[in-house]
């Protein structure tokens, strides 16, 4: 019943993550850069939540669009200074400047909020939903889900299914598909590939600012520097996915936020490791297979 | 005659394409062999499975007679197989005299430790760079070009230069995958003459070819690939008239 | 013309490499009893002094051979750890210590070697994940690992080093020219072995690592010998801070640590042996202004990259005619227009 507990944890601490995943996987897929900046839009879109329900009151919904709209704001800015410009350079030039970017964002926070610990609003009062009880041995056991945990799965269940029928349905979500696929094939059947790929980077960024919302409510509190662990989270959930392999990406954001809980509950003084757990699993993969465990054809990466 | 390349029935599959198909080929020591095909016809790809830098689906590939099918590309290179590459592949930032001092890798020996010894190896091996460096740009034409940073080059000459590296690697054969793509007349002609001259001087060489003047002209031996399938192979009269090979450029009933 | 200019260059970066020398070796004995609060400034130099080491081993790995590390905080930590427990638990403090400092080094190699070693065949952002990952890890099991390492305690009262029979030489002033002489080491060794052999095998790998194994280089092993070659230096450095401050503990050695001496390979040139020191000195000179407020030097660093990266990728003093520069040389773009150019693979 414990393990069974821990793994009803799991699934929803790696819904999150796989909300996470999704949104890194859309950047990545579309504007074709590796990006460092995506644990700072995460935290972004947690403070703006913050600051909302601080205006505007206990609006759970409208506090997550509020998320989506300023982690896409931010995530113009990122495309602006360290995507647009450097398409056909080099890899690593992008990718040190998004390592300045994270820094500038992640200070510039820092400055702004206040270094210290925020907490955002209860919502559901702790209230759970029991699914299971038992009694072994005198201990009473439960499997429940709070109500939070069910709204968490529950919103990244329909974020994904919108964005599936996004992609697949719309016109939009067509010409994202052959960004994605072929930048030069798409410019050459018409599609504004600049355009395009910006608003893929902010759908993108959008649901890493959800996500952070999720992560705060989750856990009670953030802080400024709650982007590094959380990036690293949704890099190494993609990698193990297959990096633009999104539904492989929110697999493996689930099994990260899985064994993550796992760990925490079997290793004594697990806690403390926490952040170990996605670390050593994304080597592990990484090692084993380099295209990416849950990957399709791996020739994308 | 000796052969000194042969591959017996390799292929090479991407998923469903099958890019390389059962091919056979033998070079024999001394030889100009030609490869040619229409576009897409899995000449490069063979190439790369000849020198290592992808692995086969299926077959073998002999060098000298030892089976290397397997091998790293820089394990093939150390046993004497050199290559270029279509899009050519020169370290662009060096000058022309580093870009063919790297080609001595393999024949020096210096490690960490030499170096910050500063010692006789050291000295030894770094004098012989240079001077055989120089010695191999004098051969090929180029030590007027020998500070001149490779990328800065006419196609032309890079195209020495790379060639003039895969020679520092003393190889007994030495694959030219189209040498001759984006030349002028000019600039085809003088590659001509030079890939001669390589080959009376003792090197083996296959070549991969669009221009079939080029071809014609140089090779003895040609072998022709069209869907990664072996159509036909022979002597240039031979395939030339072949009906095969007409097929494969023009379609069928064509004459010429 | 253009050869001419290039000479000068080099004979300049000569020029500027014995000034700046002469100024490190001079300035101290100056500032030593002339200048209040000496020991501040000296400390500072000394300082400047163990990033140019950490900085130029960085340089060796990301600079040379185009491998992306950005876990160099972990190799540091590993130094100055290795250093100081020989030092505390196996009683080679004093002189004793001398063998101590390439024990550490030699440890840390062995470290590279293990984080070298499953990424080779990695492209450059998952090593650089690994690397990271690696830092971390490091840092946390010394941070948890209290049997061995004191946990978040440190190590503290480390010994003093002093040479054989000569007893006064722990003072700030000597300590600052023993550190220099590994500094004056660690820029010769590289010196040579980037003019070697090995060292040109390593640009091949960096600029076109195909076309390398095409001629027989074994790009695995070379990966592996430079993140070894870059380790043990950081080792070395990690030895001598520890021995240096007395006091290590794992918070030292946090991820913003090694962005830190990325940033002085990244600003100050990468690719050139020029670049780390001047990345070094200026990052340093930049942390002493900011004093006052640590996020806004950090914001001004976060700037300072960004710029670089727009104006000018290779950093200051760094290797401007690699790939690192990032611009295209223009080939003959007509004759090109058939073959398309292969994207640079990170």
């Amino acid at each position: 019943m414990y393990v069974l507990q821990q793994l009803l944890n799991g699934i929803c601490q790696g819904s999150i993550y796989a909300l996470m995943a999704i949104g890194y996987a859309m950047i990545y897929g579309i504007v074709g850069l590796v990006t460092f900046t995506y644990g700072e839009i995460i935290m972004m879109g947690s403070f703006s939540a913050f600051y909302y329900f601080m205006a505007f009151g206990d609006n759970l919904v409208l506090s997550l669009i509020c998320g989506f709209a300023t982690a896409a704001l931010v995530g113009i800015v990122v495309h602006k200074v360290c995507y647009q410009r450097f398409l056909d350079a080099p890899r690593h030039i992008s990718l040190i400047c998004t390592i300045g970017m994270s820094m500038l964002i992640k200070n510039l926070a820092i400055i702004v909020f206040g270094s210290t610990m925020k907490g955002l609003p209860i919502f559901f009062e702790g209230k759970t939903l029991v699914l299971a009880e038992k009694t072994v041995e005198g201990f009473h056991q439960q499997l429940s889900l709070t109500y939070l945990q069910i709204v968490v799965i529950v919103t990244v269940i329909v974020l994904a299914i919108a964005l599936s029928l996004f992609l697949n349905k719309t016109r939009t979500g067509v010409r994202l598909r052959a960004v994605s696929q072929d930048r030069k094939a798409a410019a050459l059947v018409g599609v504004n590939v600049k355009n395009t790929t910006l608003l893929g980077n902010c759908i993108g960024c959008g649901f890493g600012g959800v996500a952070g919302i999720l992560l705060g409510l989750y856990y009670n509190s953030i802080i400024p520097t709650m982007g590094g662990a959380a990036g690293m989270k949704a890099f190494s959930s993609v990698v193990i996915g297959g990096l633009s392999n999104i539904p492989g990406a929110a697999l493996g954001g689930i099994s990260i936020g899985v064994i993550e809980n796992l760990g925490i509950a079997f290793i004594p003084n697990g806690s403390g490791y926490r952040d170990v757990f996605a670390f050593v699993f994304l080597i592990i993969a990484l090692v084993i297979k380099p295209e990416g465990l849950f990957a399709k054809r791996g020739n994308n990466a | 005659m000796s052969v000194i390349l042969e591959s017996k029935n390799v292929s090479k599959h991407f998923g469903g394409i099958k890019a390389v198909n059962h091919v056979d080929m033998k070079i024999e020591k001394g030889d100009i062999f030609g490869i040619i095909g229409p576009n897409g016809a899995g000449k490069t790809t063979f190439f790369n499975v000849c020198s290592g830098t992808i692995p086969a689906t299926e077959g073998q590939v002999y060098f000298k007679g030892e089976l290397i099918t397997g091998k790293s590309p820089a394990q093939i290179a150390r046993r004497g197989l050199a290559r270029t590459f279509q899009n050519i592949k020169l370290f662009n930032y060096m000058t022309v005299l580093e870009n063919v001092k790297i080609g001595f890798h393999m024949h020096t020996s210096t490690n960490l430790f030499d170096a910050v010894l500063n010692n006789k190896k050291f000295k030894r091996d770094e004098e012989f760079a240079i001077e055989e460096g120089k010695k191999i740009i004098e051969k090929v034409g180029l030590l007027d070009y020998m500070d001149v940073q490779a990328g800065n080059l006419a196609y032309g000459v890079q195209r020495r230069v790379e060639i003039a590296r895969a020679l520092a690697l003393n190889p007994d054969i030495l694959l030219l995958d189209e040498p001759a793509a984006g030349m002028n007349p000019n600039e085809t002609r003088d590659l001509l003459e030079f890939v001669k001259m390589l080959n009376n001087d003792g090197y083996t060489i296959a070549v991969i070819e669009h221009d079939m003047k080029f071809v014609m002209n140089l090779c003895k031996n040609i072998m022709v690939l069209n869907f990664g399938t072996k159509i036909c192979e022979g002597d240039a009269e031979h395939v030339k008239n072949d009906p095969k090979v007409h097929e494969a450029y023009f379609g069928k009933g064509t004459t010429l | 013309m253009m050869e001419k200019i290039k000479a000068f260059l080099k004979k300049y970066q000569l020029i500027v490499l014995i000034v700046v020398g002469i100024l490190f070796v001079v300035a101290p004995l100056i500032i030593n009893g002339t200048v209040k609060k000496s020991n501040y400034v000296i400390d500072i130099m000394v300082r400047i002094l163990f990033y140019i080491i950490f900085a130029s081993s960085l340089n060796v790995i990301n600079g040379y051979s185009g491998q992306f590390n950005i876990g160099h905080a972990g190799f540091m930590l590993i130094g100055s750890y290795t250093g100081a427990l020989l030092a505390t638990k196996l009683g080679m403090g004093g002189p004793w210590y001398w063998l101590a400092i390439p024990i550490a080094g030699l440890v840390t190699a062995l470290a590279g070697l293990l984080v070298a070693l499953p990424t080779l065949k990695l492209r450059g952002i998952y090593l650089a994940i690994v690397t990271l990952g690696f830092s971390e890890i490091i840092r946390i099991v010394a941070m948890n690992w209290t049997a061995v390492t004191n946990g978040p305690l440190g190590v503290k009262n480390i010994p003093k080093v002093w040479l054989f029979g000569i007893s006064k030489t722990s003072s700030p002033l000597v300590m600052y020219y023993i550190v220099f002489a590994f500094v004056i080491l660690c820029l010769y060794t590289t010196y040579k072995v980037i003019n070697s052999r090995v060292g040109r095998a390593w640009m091949s790998i960096r600029e076109d690592s195909a076309a390398s194994m095409s001629l027989g280089v074994e790009v695995g092993k070379y990966k592996a010998i430079n993140f070894m070659y870059g380790a043990f230096w950081a080792g070395i450095g990690g030895a001598l801070m520890a021995v240096y401050y007395r006091f290590i503990s794992a918070d030292m050695f946090i991820v913003d640590e090694g962005f830190n001496v990325l940033a002085m390979v990244i600003l100050g040139g990468q690719g050139t042996l020029v670049g780390p020191i001047i990345g070094a000195v200026m990052v340093n000179m930049i942390t002493e202004f900011f004093r006052f407020a640590d996020e806004f030097r950090l914001v001004f660093y976060a700037i300072l990259i960004i710029m670089m990266m727009w104006m000018r990728p290779q950093g200051l003093a760094g290797a401007s005619n690699s790939v690192l520069a990032g611009k295209q040389i223009k080939k003959n773009d007509k004759k090109k227009s058939k073959h398309a150019a292969k994207k640079e693979r990170v």
